[in-house]
């Protein structure tokens, strides 16, 4: 299925400053931790699994795509 | 649990072990054929190689079918020597069968019900399941029991029913599938003979000799996890729930499951450190002293058995070959969390027998045994996938996959949503069987043994090797079943009304008295609903006509259909 990719996060700056404060200190494995817990409970929030997998899917292909020189 | 301990399993260990008290398991005489002093070959129709649970679980349907069989086993006890503790937990499904092979009540009252199985990280109870909640089938949703207890019940059941021959310490050692029938070699401690077979089941288990000799790959994959087992029989009073551990702190921070079976023996399981040497890990002192840090002090404890083991997974691309048609650990193996490797056995025996017997009897053209592959395979592979899934949560291969598990187990500790994440074992329910070229539209429900009416079940009514056709009638004066049984002449199937609960029954008819076959197909009136021997659904037609009622009854059975 498709995916949104096209902008959708209500105050995306606030997101991201968000994620970067409450990292703040942490360990390298304790900020690892932070973004597990955050995945959870994100894709609680979406709950479909052809959204969640199509996620996976693209998370996947970005990294293949950043390898790339 | 079912541990599988096959070549994975490091070295059998003869039993009881000094130091253990064992179990106590029957022996049966060898059987020594005339064939063996006359040299001629013996011909039978059906032959099934391996009186284990699958083999034992044939014979006896086959028997209840009428139909004759040579059970070939190279041993002369059950369960199997030197590694007597195996499956333990017995699904209502295998309940259910067990039921109208006429050993259920046997198995009940030797061992422990129970629907309750709770997950524990450290401390604390990280998710609950309770199985009775929905149970409306006439048998419990669990019994804990010995394997070889079920194997022994079946063994008598067997030898009751007069049709099959049981023939202890005949091995197999030889196998040539020809076209018209298989050749086995099979050795016995007097001599060799020979039997040509129309049909031979391998029911021979992980290792097969049959499976081997004819060149099938199985695609093994073995686990590096390894566990022991360590079954104990103590005073200390324990509710009969399934405990599961995903890092035990008596078990420095591994998994344990902890789970009574009959005569009051606790099925105790421990993952043992990967880097520790599984023969040390499985001495009795280092047993000893991990059930001590388990039970506490103060608890007096016997060890019954104790034994390292390891999983694998093996699956046949094809159960049916020819003349040769596999079963069991024969036809797949997979890791025991979730109770699907017995259980799979069971029903892998369940959806053979009847095809079997109405293709042996003329009523069935052969195609239909095709079905038993394509249904069967599709289920092997469903808990492969699934047993798997519950295995590497058990076993994390990284430093992530141990993290991310953390982080769920830590969310679970306090939110419901992350429970259901937590898995210690997905535990097995009847696998649908998407593909099957015998299941038309509206089928696909397993139906559960639910009451019919006057005491009866509905494993009662589908008595006999045809199906069940149910009409549901629109009124008291719908008598369409009448019409539809004889446009189904012929077919090997009954037709009778199905009413609602509280409806009066028509006579012959049956009554859904939980209302639950109606909600699961799902039907209602003027609908026509075709059940299985092995009670699952194979179609639907909805306000019947009696030619679209007897159509699916055909297609049901592949009537019609060539090869």
């Amino acid at each position: 299925m498709t995916i949104r990719l096209d902008p959708n996060i209500e105050d995306p700056d606030r997101f991201y400053a968000e994620i970067v404060r409450r990292n703040e200190g942490l360990s390298p494995d304790e900020s690892l931790d932070f973004a597990l817990r955050l995945v959870f409970l994100l894709a609680n929030q979406i709950g479909r699994n052809d959204v969640l997998l199509s996620c996976i899917e693209q998370a996947a292909q970005e990294r293949r795509a950043g390898d790339r020189p | 649990m079912t541990p599988s301990s096959g070549p994975g399993a490091p070295g059998p260990r003869a039993q009881p072990d000094a130091g253990t008290t064992g179990y106590a398991l029957p022996t049966y005489p060898a059987v020594i054929p005339e064939a063996v002093r006359t040299g001629a070959a013996e011909r039978h129709r059906v032959v099934i190689v391996g009186a284990g649970l699958t083999g034992l679980t044939l014979a006896a349907d086959l028997s209840l079918r009428g139909i004759e069989a040579v059970v070939l086993d190279d041993d002369d006890t059950v369960g199997v020597r030197g590694a007597s503790s195996r499956g333990m937990v017995y699904s209502q499904k295998t309940l259910e069968i067990m039921d109208r092979l006429g050993v259920f009540g046997r198995i009940d009252a030797k061992g422990v019900q129970w629907s309750v199985g709770r997950t524990l990280s450290g401390h604390d109870v990280v998710y609950t399941f309770d199985r009775a909640r929905d149970s409306r089938s006439k048998q419990p949703p669990f019994c804990n029991i010995q394997q070889y207890y079920v194997e022994w019940y079946l063994v008598e059941r067997v030898v009751e029913l007069g049709r099959a021959q049981l023939r202890w310490r005949n091995e197999v050692v030889g196998v040539e599938a020809g076209a018209d029938g298989v050749r086995l070699e099979v050795a016995t401690p007097e001599g060799r003979y020979a039997i040509v077979a129309d049909r031979v089941v391998d029911a021979g288990g992980a290792n097969s000799f049959v499976r081997t000799a004819l060149g099938l790959d199985s695609h093994p994959a073995r686990s590096e996890d390894r566990w022991c087992i360590c079954d104990v029989r103590f005073s200390r009073p324990m509710t009969a729930e399934r405990w599961t551990w995903v890092d035990a702190p008596f078990n420095g921070g591994r998994a344990v499951w902890q789970h009574v079976m009959a005569d009051e023996v606790w099925r105790l399981d421990y993952q043992l450190d990967p880097d520790s040497d599984p023969a040390d890990a499985a001495s009795l002192e280092v047993a000893t002293a991990r059930v001590r840090e388990h039970l506490g002090p103060g608890i007096d404890f016997e060890l019954v058995w104790v034994g390292p083991w390891q999983y694998r997974t093996q699956l046949l691309d094809e159960f049916v070959l020819g003349r040769v048609l596999f079963a069991g650990d024969a036809a797949h193996v997979m890791s025991p969390f979730g109770a699907r490797g017995g259980n799979s056995g069971v029903q892998d025996a369940e959806n053979l027998g009847w095809k079997l017997a109405l293709v042996l009897g003329g009523q069935a053209p052969e195609v239909l045994l095709r079905s038993y592959s394509t249904e069967r395979r599709a289920a092997a592979a469903e808990n492969i996938r699934i047993t798997t899934q519950s295995a590497r949560f058990l076993a994390p291969r990284s430093e992530f996959e141990r993290r991310l598990r953390t982080a769920a187990i830590d969310l679970a500790r306090r939110h419901p949503f992350a429970r259901t994440m937590v898995n210690t074992g997905r535990l097995t329910v009847p696998n649908e069987y998407p593909g099957s070229p015998v299941i038309a539209q509206g089928g696909g429900a397993c139906l559960p043994n639910l009451p019919v009416g006057e005491g009866r079940h509905l494993m009662d009514a589908v008595a006999g090797n045809g199906l069940l056709g149910l009409y549901v009638p629109r009124g008291p004066d719908d008598r369409s079943h009448h019409r539809i049984a004889e446009a189904a002449a012929g077919v090997p199937a009954s037709v009778v009304p199905l009413v609602p609960a509280g409806t009066p029954v028509p006579a012959g008819g049956l009554a859904d008295a939980s209302g639950e076959i109606l909600r699961l197909v799902p039907a209602g009136p003027g609908d026509f609903i075709a059940v299985r021997p092995d009670l699952y659904c194979a179609g639907v037609v909805r306000d019947a006509s009696p030619q679209a009622a007897a159509d699916l009854l055909r297609f049901a059975l592949a009537i019609g259909e060539t090869p």
